[in-house]
């Protein structure tokens, strides 16, 4: 058994958490296998790609379930990206689809105007990240300003409880939440394996926290 | 808005290779040391191209791929000769971030709408590279092999309305010349393209970043001769006797590319960005 | 039943084992002594090794080549030069050319690397493509040389080409003969008695003759009264047949030996002073005199850099691959097999999707031009097939024993 079991619903680069978590010694796996998954410390949640598609995935395996029981167990759960995303209650991504439901808050896209007012909705590149609170993992965010995070999405959470929101970054000068946590679950908009050592970081402190 | 600077590694078998108007396949080293030199050193992202993938009909670089997600921590552009959903599949389980396809974007449009519909658009960089012909952008497939009737502007608009997410504009006349990117062409870029696009060919100094940055705004940068050059590696041994390894073995310099380093560029664009 | 076999062509085809050519490769035989049958050619030799696999010529001299010192090769270049060079900076070296990679990087190395002045000399290819032409200006106006070009009489250029079409199926026989005379007669006019081209024959033609510094006299100097043919026909009747004189095709014609002797005349190869890399010396053009390769892929094979400023010169290797089965694919991927930049399977991948691409980029130019029509062009590509190569199937025809 491992301690860590990243949700393998075939979408997004699962392969580079692994290598993130393998780097800094943490005993993971990819897997669908809900045995494997309910019997883990902690779970990671990634994902790149459409809210719907994803949603339709995690039933057909069953894993929605697999995490909904998951959480009931208070154990760690870990969001990265559309992994963030789908925790929550519902997306408006190509239609109304329902998230997990584990936080509450919709999953909006991106509508602002740049400075020749043209319409831009495809967040991709590094960006600083404010710290509203450091109680996780998110602890080892980094509070210099040159210190950024990977981003690469469209669309972007807005929680009903704002206290959830660990921080926050910009995008054309819009605020958005780039991190929440709360209680045993705790999500990142960027990528934090793909976010040089400052993202690597945070896997450091999973694998203290392990 | 940051600008990515991106390393692009061009790549035949298990060298990093690098030509002139996508021609010519001298080879420079390992990959992978080039890759950890650049992420050591800041780059924002890499690039990884399968120069030869069209030429054969298969693309070779999942490996590679797999060795860098190892240890580099950094988001990841991988193609060459991708024309299926498949390959997509294969190369994104390797640790790739985002493909990018090209020629088989121009003989199948479709398939932007397929790999869109499966991955995700985030996923989906389509190449385009083109040749300035009298002021006009067309573009070429087969890394610079086959004509085609496609200009830049419209191929590229029409990728986007597919669902690609960025782009990746490659000026062939000043691929490898370390003379510039085509100022004509990323002017008319600048008016046209509402999306993200990364801007490659012939970026060697500070000046051609600044040239670039005054009349276009890419979101990256893709960056190749002046920074291999500067960065020869020497431990071709590792790689066996193939491929064009006569320049290396000779040790010279090339064309004299300056000195430049990721930093210097990073803090050139955000000083000019802060007094713009 | 015996198979016929035309131009006496072996009748076995064999390919080598470790590059791709085959031995249906002609070796280099003069122009002026070629006739129809090919009476008196010679074709690409092939050697058993110690494990019974066919190694062609051009390997084996190749791996010679490997074992090469090159640093005395260029201390013997060196005495050369020093024998030649001029001290006031008057022409004291030909180089002919066109502003190819090859003739870009002769030219400059022997120029500003080993201080020599050389005089570029260029036979016109027969119809220049416009970036091909860009490539030559900038030869001259960036690399920075003098450049004397002779521009051929057109209607003789002409009739040549087309008779050696139709007479040969060898539309470019004109430039090959130009080209190789021009260095030597401007050579003699001018009295500079020394004259480099870039890579030997050998990585071509007729490799173990041609290891050697100097080009064999055999290939362009002749005895005064030697029987000379011209697109195949023999050079007093064509006089005849067409009402020319003397000078009107003596440009085309080699030099005689008696003035060879008296001028003391010396053509070397640059390449086998200087280790040649033939991908390098396009790294080297580009660097320093802006050449640029084709804009599109070179029709037939897989480069865009190689002999790109004669339409013609796609039309020659078409003609190739018709008259002895392997076409510019073959040519190139061989060339870079022994040059250890392509495997052998890499290379045999390239021959089946590149090999004997027809040329319609510029046939119709070229066939207009000499006013042929495209029906009777395939004609006589039919007649020139030789049975013991190629087969005829409803689909067209077919190599009967293609690499792939």
């Amino acid at each position: 058994m491992h301690d860590v079991s990243i949700i393998d619903y075939k979408m997004g680069n699962l392969y580079s958490v692994d290598c993130a978590l393998k780097y800094v010694g943490v005993k993971s796996i990819i897997t669908d296998d809900l045995t494997e998954i309910k019997n883990s410390k902690c779970i990671i949640l990634p994902g790149v790609g459409a809210f719907p598609e994803a949603m339709k995935r995690l039933k057909e395996k069953k894993l929605d379930q697999a995490i909904k029981e998951f959480n009931e167990s208070k154990k760690l759960i870990i969001g990265i990206c559309l992994g963030m995303q789908i925790l929550f209650s519902k997306s408006h991504e190509n239609g109304t689809t329902n998230g997990l439901g584990l936080l509450k808050g919709e999953v909006k896209k991106f509508d602002v105007l740049d400075k020749e007012k043209q319409k831009q909705s495809f967040n991709v590149g590094w960006r600083t990240v404010e710290i509203k609170s450091n109680n996780g993992l998110n602890c080892c965010m980094p509070k210099k300003k040159d210190e950024q995070m990977y981003f690469i999405h469209s669309y972007h959470v807005v929680p009903e409880d704002y206290s959830i929101q660990t921080s926050t970054s910009k995008f054309f000068g819009n605020e958005f939440t780039s991190s929440v946590k709360k209680n045993n679950i705790e999500a990142f908009q960027f990528h934090p394996e793909k976010s040089r050592k400052e993202g690597l970081t945070i896997y450091k402190k999973l694998k203290e926290f392990l | 808005m940051n600008i990515r600077i991106i390393p692009k590694i061009d790549i035949k078998k298990f060298n990093l290779v690098k030509g002139v108007h996508l021609e010519g396949l001298r080879v420079l080293g390992d990959p992978k040391n080039f890759a950890d030199q650049y992420y050591r050193e800041g780059a924002d992202e890499l690039i990884y191209h399968d120069v030869v993938a069209s030429l054969y009909q298969q693309n070779n670089i999942s490996d590679l791929v797999k060795r860098t997600s190892k240890n580099i921590f950094l988001p990841m552009v991988v193609g060459g000769g991708i024309d299926g959903i498949e390959q997509v599949e294969k190369i994104l389980k390797s640790g790739a971030d985002r493909i990018f396809i090209n020629s088989s974007a121009i003989d199948k449009p479709n398939l932007i709408d397929d790999i869109v519909k499966h991955f995700g658009s985030s996923t989906l960089v389509v190449s385009i590279e083109f040749v300035n012909i009298d002021g006009k952008f067309m573009c070429r497939k087969d890394f610079g092999r086959e004509e085609t009737d496609k200009n830049l502007i419209d191929w590229a608009k029409e990728t986007l309305d597919r669902g690609a997410g960025e782009l990746l504009l490659t000026s062939i006349d000043r691929d490898g010349t370390g003379s510039g990117y085509d100022l004509r062409a990323s002017e008319k870029i600048a008016k046209y393209i509402k999306s993200p696009y990364i801007l490659n060919g012939g970026i060697s100094s500070l000046k051609d970043i600044g040239d670039i940055l005054d009349n276009s705004h890419p979101s990256g940068l893709a960056i190749g001769s002046v920074l291999h050059y500067n960065n020869l590696d020497s431990l071709f041994s590792k790689m066996g006797e193939e491929g064009n390894i006569d320049f290396i073995k000779k040790k010279t310099n090339y064309k004299n590319f300056k000195k430049i380093t990721i930093k210097q560029i990073k803090e050139f664009i955000e000083n000019k960005i802060s007094h713009a | 039943m015996k198979l016929k076999t035309k131009y006496n062509l072996p009748e076995e085809i064999i390919y080598c084992s470790r590059c791709v050519m085959t031995n249906q490769r002609p070796s280099s035989l003069p122009e002026y002594f070629h006739k129809p049958d090919r009476e008196g050619a010679h074709y690409l030799n092939m050697e058993k090794d110690s494990k019974g696999n066919y190694i062609c010529e051009a390997c084996i001299a190749h791996e010679r080549k490997i074992k090469i010192n090159w640093k005395s090769r260029e201390k013997e270049l060196l005495k050369l030069l020093d024998n030649h060079r001029s001290k006031k900076g008057e022409y004291d070296c030909i180089v002919p050319g066109s502003g190819g990679k090859d003739s870009v990087y002769a030219s400059h190395i022997l120029k500003y690397k080993y201080g020599m002045n050389p005089l570029t000399v260029t036979w016109p290819p027969i119809m220049y493509t416009d970036y091909g032409y860009k490539n030559f200006k900038n030869w001259i106006d960036i690399g920075g040389f003098d450049n004397i070009s002779f521009n051929q009489n057109g209607r003789i250029k002409k009739l040549l080409t087309k008779l050696s079409v139709e007479n040969l199926l060898h539309p470019f026989q004109s430039f090959v003969l130009g080209q190789k005379s021009i260095g030597p007669k401007i050579a003699l006019k001018y009295k500079i008695p020394l004259i480099f081209y870039g890579e030997s024959e050998a990585e071509y033609g007729n490799p173990i003759k041609e290891l050697s510094s100097q080009r064999d006299t055999y290939y362009w100097s002749v005895k005064k009264n030697e029987k000379l043919y011209l697109a195949g026909i023999p050079v007093k009747k064509l006089m005849k047949d067409h009402n020319l004189k003397l000078g009107d095709i003596d440009s085309y014609l080699p030099i005689k030996n008696e003035d060879l002797k008296t001028s003391k005349m010396e053509v070397h190869y640059l390449g086998y002073y200087l280790k040649w890399v033939p991908q390098e010396a396009y790294y080297y053009a580009v660097e320093h005199a802006k050449f640029k390769p084709r804009p599109f892929r070179t029709q037939g094979t897989y480069q865009k850099y190689n002999s790109i400023d004669d339409k013609v010169d796609d039309l020659h290797y078409y003609t190739t691959y018709i008259k002895f089965g392997y076409g510019r694919a073959s040519h190139d991927a061989a060339q870079e097999i022994r040059n250890k930049h392509l495997s052998r399977d890499e290379g045999i991948k390239l021959i089946k999707r590149f090999d004997g691409e027809y040329p319609d980029k510029y046939i119709n130019d070229i066939l207009q031009y000499l006013d042929i029509s495209e029906e009777k062009f395939n004609k006589l590509c039919d007649k020139f097939r030789s049975p013991h190569i190629w087969r005829k199937t409803s689909n067209g025809w077919e190599l009967k024993k293609p690499i792939y």
